[in-house]
């Protein structure tokens, strides 16, 4: 029904809301789904997917008719499958080297991994530079998507669908089923014959993957990249995107990327200005108020109010139970609370 | 117990997603993007996060205060930000739609003109503030919105003019390495450098910059031994300042915004107190702001702008005065970023006067007006070239010692460099390599024209 609804979304809004609040969420919801992935099913919490969907779309970048970069004059969709590539291979090598790492020692590997790329591209000036490449020139389906935005919606739902059964259809297989294992007792299944590191490193080749979906539709979304879209504060913002969304529920990433592209533009036209201490270029004070409340209020994030909210309502209908007062972990689809993986 | 409650969810999910479109539909309604006759939309793009985060309120206040000042504009706050309503071009309304809030990427830059004029329906933008902001939007104006027409806010980089040629982006202010005419020649012949190392941010205005002296100072027969590029944000210099040469007879600094208060102190630590004959520095080090945070350590010194700042003739009191609704941007005067906007703001006014407020037919009589400008500005006169850019005096300055009583440097002009283009004589073209790390070469020619036509000046 959500689908549909998108799907119909065009005939709803305009050229500006459909591209700059729909699609940026759309695409913004998959590099936090990569995310989502890894922490929810793997209880790996990365800061590593803006470096690699960075990867993904200066790859991509470099090797088509663009202003800047290679210019290489690549077909675009070979570009493309180049860039995925490119980054999948990367993800799998960073994730060799970090499988072994838990808790805030791999946070701070993935970390490293997304200021690298950042520092790689913006001082490697014969792949990017500062100023980074411009005009990047996308399929010829998707056109330029400023002027026609609907070709681009449309990629981004498409992505973002397959994104989503994709990775539900994965949660079932033996490899989700291991990595769940994994999450849960690393010890208990290494002595059960799994082997755990490679398992781990397989999953964050398996979320860059997803990630480099998102920076390919990134590129063609702003027309060009440059080190300025992939920097600290984007590594953060995705991370409060999943935060917000819900960071064990694959839904919280597109509920949590429109969120987060409602707020950052709208917060501009509804802010007042009261001296220097708010107005509308106080959109990062904005997004942390909000980022703290529902973290205090709800560590899954909206997602996880949602369930909360639904399961008092289940337990009122039935009465008082044996376990009134903490709200249970329920099992949706597979996917527990997991806060313990933090 | 699991199926009901996953269609709970999904119908959660739904009614959620319905809200927000709501929402977002909503909210779409309340700010129309139709052009009403009668009224002429124009959004003002500037940093207000970033290295140059701090100049917000003198860009924008340089832009309102045209408004104020000549167009019955009314300052709905104390600051430039708070906006300005009721001003009128030709019997046309002015709506100023919303500021753009980037930072100095080129990427924020882009999303903010997006918002400015795709949602909030600007017919007309004003900025960015910098190089590689500057590039990115007049590429946008060139692909996306070729109806609209843009005007520079004091972005710098070469490239944005003489190598996008966009036919609807104008830039009023003079390039980075406009803005370093006459330093090169200065160096040489009265510095009497031979040899030189150059070290500036690694984007696209220090590359132009810094190429502006390159150019001269080896066209004169000088030698850039060694370029040095920090990234843009960084904090700690020592790394750089040990990679710059010490058997050079000079060092030219083009290192902006927070970073040159920085990078100055971490010389001293490592080099000893700056020696004025040595040293020399690009706009940065004269703007207003920048210069009361560093202090005395560069007195003696000279860099070169677009702005003689002790100039006190009526075209820059009357200049001051237009500035004076905003008393913080009126004291920021004599800084790029404020001339800038306000140069910009004054062309639009004076171009949308006299086609009579007629922005339709996709605004190319205001274009084509636009084109032949020449504003009177309060450092001399600005008239564009073939490629919209602007053609503008340049002005060698000293930093002298504090007035007494005070801790803050002074500013002597000391020389005039007449119409720099941004060509430099031929030197640039559209067919030169774009400026980076190590271009333009460092290579003997014609030295551009005002060599040897430099005027000394003496504002007393």
């Amino acid at each position: 029904m959500l689908v549909l609804f998108l799907a119909g979304a065009p005939s709803v809004f305009d050229s500006f809301t459909l591209s700059q609040i729909l699609t940026k969420a759309l695409w913004l919801g998959i590099a936090a789904a990569s995310l989502i992935f890894l922490s929810s099913y793997g209880g790996m919490i990365s800061l590593g997917q803006t470096g690699i969907y960075a990867v993904a779309g200066f790859t991509m970048a470099n090797l088509v008719h663009a202003a800047g970069g290679r210019n290489l004059g690549w077909d675009p969709w070979a570009a493309t499958a180049a860039g995925i590539a490119v980054a999948t291979l990367f993800g799998v090598l960073c994730g060799a080297i970090a499988s072994r790492s838990y808790g805030i020692y791999f946070l701070m590997i993935t970390l490293a991994i997304s200021v690298i790329v950042f520092y790689f591209f913006a001082q490697v000036t014969t792949l990017s530079g500062y100023g980074g490449i411009r005009s990047v020139t996308p399929p010829a389906v998707i056109g330029n998507p400023v002027i026609n935005p609907l070709p681009l919606y449309y990629a981004a739902l498409v992505a973002s669908v397959l994104v989503y059964v994709g990775i539900r259809y994965l949660a079932r297989t033996p490899f989700g089923l291991a990595l769940q294992g994994i999450r849960d007792d690393p010890a208990r299944m290494q002595a059960l014959g799994f082997n755990v590191s490679l398992h781990r490193a397989l999953a964050f080749g398996v979320g860059a993957f997803i990630a480099s979906i998102a920076g390919i539709l990134s590129v063609w979304y702003t027309t060009q990249v440059s080190p300025g879209g992939i920097n600290l504060a984007q590594t953060i913002n995705i991370l409060v995107i999943a935060v917000i969304g819900g960071l064990y529920r694959l839904e919280g990433a597109w509920v949590g990327a429109a969120v987060f592209s409602t707020i950052d533009n709208y917060s501009r036209l509804w802010m007042p200005n009261v001296g220097d201490w708010l107005g509308p270029d106080r959109f990062e004070t904005v997004i942390g108020v909000i980022f703290l409340v529902i973290v205090l209020a709800s560590p899954g994030g909206l997602v996880g109010i949602w369930e909360s909210v639904w399961a008092r309502r289940n337990r009122a209908g039935r009465g008082p139970t044996e376990s009134s007062g903490m709200p249970a972990a329920e099992e949706v689809d597979g996917v527990v609370d997991h806060p313990a993986a933090v | 117990m699991l199926r009901p409650q996953r269609n709970e969810f999904r119908r959660l999910l739904a009614t959620a997603a319905l809200g927000l479109l709501a929402v977002t539909a909503c909210a779409n309604n309340s700010s129309t993007t139709t052009t009403t006759s009668g009224v002429i939309k124009i959004g003002i793009l500037s940093d207000c996060a970033g290295d140059f985060g701090s100049f917000y309120n003198d860009d924008i206040g340089g832009a309102l205060s045209v408004l104020a000042a000549h167009y019955g504009g009314k300052a709905t706050g104390s600051l430039p930000k708070d906006g300005m309503t009721g001003a009128k071009i030709a019997g046309k309304d002015i709506q100023i739609v919303g500021f753009g809030c980037s930072d100095s990427t080129a990427n924020k830059a882009i999303e903010e003109t997006r918002r400015l004029v795709e949602q909030l329906g600007a017919d007309i933008l004003i900025g960015p503030l910098s190089g590689d902001e500057g590039i990115a939007v007049a590429n946008y104006a060139k692909t996306n919105q070729p109806n609209k027409t843009f005007l520079n806010g004091i972005s710098g980089a070469q490239e944005a003019t003489l190598k996008v040629q966009a036919p609807n982006f104008f830039r009023f202010n003079p390039d980075g390495a406009q803005w370093s005419a006459g330093l090169g020649s200065y160096a040489y012949n009265k510095l009497g450098w031979r040899t030189a190392a150059v070290i500036g941010d690694d984007y696209a205005f220090p590359y132009t910059s810094l190429a502006g002296f390159i150019a001269e100072f080896c066209a004169i027969g000088g030698n850039v031994t060694k370029r040095v590029w920090p990234p843009l944000g960084t904090t700690d210099f020592s790394s750089f300042v040990a990679q710059l040469p010490t058997n050079v007879d000079g060092t030219f600094v083009g290192i902006g915004g927070a970073g040159l208060i920085t990078f100055l102190k971490q010389y001293q630590q490592a080099n000893g107190a700056i020696s004025s004959k040595h040293f020399m520095g690009n706009l940065f080090w004269i703007d207003p702001q920048l210069l009361t945070a560093i202090g005395t350590p560069l007195v003696g010194a000279v860099a070169a702008s677009g702005i003689a700042a002790d100039d006190t003739s009526a075209q820059t009191k009357a200049y001051v005065q237009e500035l004076s609704v905003y008393p913080a941007t009126q004291k920021d005067a004599a800084s790029v970023f404020t001339l800038g906007y306000w140069s910009a703001m004054t062309a639009l006014g004076m171009a949308l006067t006299s086609v009579n407020g007629d922005i339709s037919g996709n605004q190319k009589a205001l274009q084509a007006a636009l084109a032949k400008i020449v504003i009177d500005g309060p450092y001399g006169k600005i008239s564009l070239d073939s490629n919209r850019q602007a053609i503008a005096d340049n002005w060698v300055t000293q930093v002298t010692p504090p007035p007494a009583g005070s801790n803050v440097p002074g500013l002597k002009t000391i020389l005039q460099i007449p119409k720099v283009d941004q060509t430099f004589g031929g030197f640039f073209s559209s067919s030169t390599p774009n400026l980076d790390r190590s271009n333009p070469p460092c290579a003997k020619k014609t030295p551009p024209p005002w060599v040897g036509n430099e005027v000394p000046v003496n504002f007393g």
